[in-house]
């Protein structure tokens, strides 16, 4: 056998081009005209000298439409921060609750988690719209659509912190005679504590750029006043909103960061 | 010299950061609720409104449209579907380009600017400056996911370049390879199993977000959701909130299992003995 004989090549070699294959054939069938989205150049070309001077107002963003954006995006941060604020009151027992560690009974954990799973599988502006109709148009629609978006959230990444801290300092307090609320409360709260602070912080950051929208359904902030200025086609002003809320989003991110980084 | 007692405690360690945060953490919060314009004796009844209105939907919730209901969901699905996959075929060299080693630093910063942008704004936004030029058609949808999907799997696929063992790229340079050898021999066979596992997780937010998108009146499930919504035929929304329930559960279900697959690798079976 000669030194320079290769290895054999590795089997399998067939699979990628198989998947390949999958992928292009559903992404075939969804852009074709019959059942998919069909994909068209010429409604783009049509359509591109009215859409050129809609994105060449992007640009030139309306500033004096300014002062009128304020109370709206005051109303925007007001709602996130409630939500957050609700959504973390009522997650850190949640939690606890849907955590094997801290909840030995399955079937109470269980329905917790499943009930959980379905409220996160409905994205927050379905909630809102669902809700304004029940409810009405306003802030507090759109505060709910965030709780139930958030507990959903919150809850799922801390009871899975909780199950991947150490078990021991639990077995320590039940060896010591506590029952499990009073384990749960000086010992599992305890270790929970940064993962809780860190996801809340993020759920903050998750409502300020969810809440810029959800007006759009007539759930109060910034949305209503987007919905607005869509409907009369002001491109102008509609920058200067993405303008706030881009700098609005950076700067809860980068003040969420600093806040993350000195607690946890 | 007195000897330390052994009980003494060590010092408490200093609050005072935690306190400060604590205050105005609690400020912000009462600022928010004092500024907010809400109706706060409407809140008691919530409970019980919304109860009654759950009562409405599941009670006896009107099947006849399950059909149609269907056939918006697949719109919806071919939407996040599409956007998948023109997301990744464009976030995938944009990516290389952003990764430190690859291109220079003024085209890396602007990307990563630019990814950062996109992620900030909704991608609701987005579809709405699209659609002055494609107008209310699911191909707006399709395309504005595209533009949301550049913005994570450029940032999370730069990263994840960045994240290679530097051997194998040293390997392919020292045995004579040029730039894309490098990319194809010393980066692709370490990132794959990461960027299918993005690929799929994005496809799973797309299937959300394009359920959002209806809501402009780009079409789908969420389009049909707000039309029901409105004509206040609540067995009929009662269906369609099941539908989406069950079809986002399913996609997750499959995708998260392919997930797990290419990135722990197959279950180990019970060998033969």
């Amino acid at each position: 056998m000669s030194a320079l004989d290769l290895p054999p090549r590795p089997r399998g070699r067939w699979k990628p081009l198989v998947a390949i294959g999958v992928i292009l054939v559903i992404t075939a069938i969804t852009l074709s005209p019959q059942v998919g989205i069909s994909f068209s150049f010429d409604a783009i070309v049509r359509n591109w000298q009215n859409g050129a001077s809609k994105i060449f107002a992007l640009v030139q963003p309306d500033w004096s439409f300014f002062p009128r954006t304020i109370p709206p995006l005051l109303e925007t941060l007001a709602m996130a921060v409630i939500a957050t604020f609700v959504a973390s009151l009522v997650s850190l027992p949640l939690s606890l609750w849907a955590a094997r560690l801290t909840n030995p009974n399955r079937w109470t954990r269980g329905i917790v988690r499943t009930l959980l799973n379905i409220v996160r599988s409905i994205p927050d502006l379905l909630y809102a719209s669902v809700l304004v109709a029940m409810v009405g148009v306003g802030a507090l629609p759109g505060i709910v659509a965030l709780l139930l978006f958030n507990i959903g959230i919150i809850v799922k990444m801390v009871s899975e912190n909780i199950e991947a801290n150490d078990a021991g300092p639990l077995e320590a307090g039940r060896a010591a005679g506590g029952t499990q609320f009073q384990i749960n409360r000086v010992i599992a709260t305890a270790d929970a504590l940064p993962a809780f602070v860190n996801q809340t912080l993020y759920v903050l950051e998750l409502n300020v750029r969810a809440s810029t929208v959800l007006g759009l359904v007539g759930a109060g902030g910034l949305g209503l006043l987007i919905d607005a200025v869509r409907t009369f086609y002001r491109y102008d002003q509609l920058s200067l909103i993405i303008l706030e809320i881009l700098v609005v989003v950076i700067v809860i991110d980068n003040a969420s960061d600093a806040i993350r980084r000195r607690l946890v | 010299m007195s000897v330390p007692s052994l009980f003494t405690l060590p010092p408490r360690p200093s609050r005072r950061g935690r306190v400060a945060v604590g205050i105005i953490v609690t400020l912000i919060v009462v600022a928010a609720f004092w500024s907010i314009n809400i109706n706060w004796a409407r809140l008691g009844s919530l409970p019980a409104e919304i109860l009654r209105y759950l009562w409405l939907m599941f009670s006896a919730p009107d099947w006849r449209k399950l059909p149609e209901a269907l056939l918006q969901t697949w719109r919806s699905v071919e939407m996040a579907w599409v956007g998948t996959v023109f997301g990744l075929i464009i976030a995938l060299p944009l990516s290389l380009l952003s990764a430190r080693g690859f291109a220079p630093a003024p085209v890396r910063w602007g990307l990563r600017v630019l990814f950062g942008v996109i992620r900030a704004v909704p991608e609701i936004i987005i579809a709405i400056v699209i659609l002055s030029v494609t107008g209310l058609t699911p191909l707006t949808g399709a395309l504005s996911l595209t533009v949301t999907s550049i913005g994570t799997l450029g940032k999370w696929g730069y990263e994840s370049i960045e994240g290679v063992d530097p051997g194998p790229i040293e390997a392919v340079r020292a045995a004579g390879g040029s730039g894309i050898e490098v990319i194809r021999w010393g980066v692709w066979p370490s990132v794959t199993p990461e960027f299918i596992s993005f690929w799929l997780y994005r496809f799973e937010i797309n299937v959300r977000a394009s359920a959002v998108l209806g809501l402009i009146g780009v079409g789908g499930i969420g389009d049909m959701l707000t039309s029901y919504t409105q004509y206040r035929l609540w067995p009929v929304v009662g269906v369609l909130l099941i539908v989406v329930v069950v079809v986002t559960m399913s996609i997750d279900a499959v995708s998260g299992a392919i997930r797990r697959r290419i990135t722990e690798g197959a279950t180990v079976r019970e060998l033969d003995r």
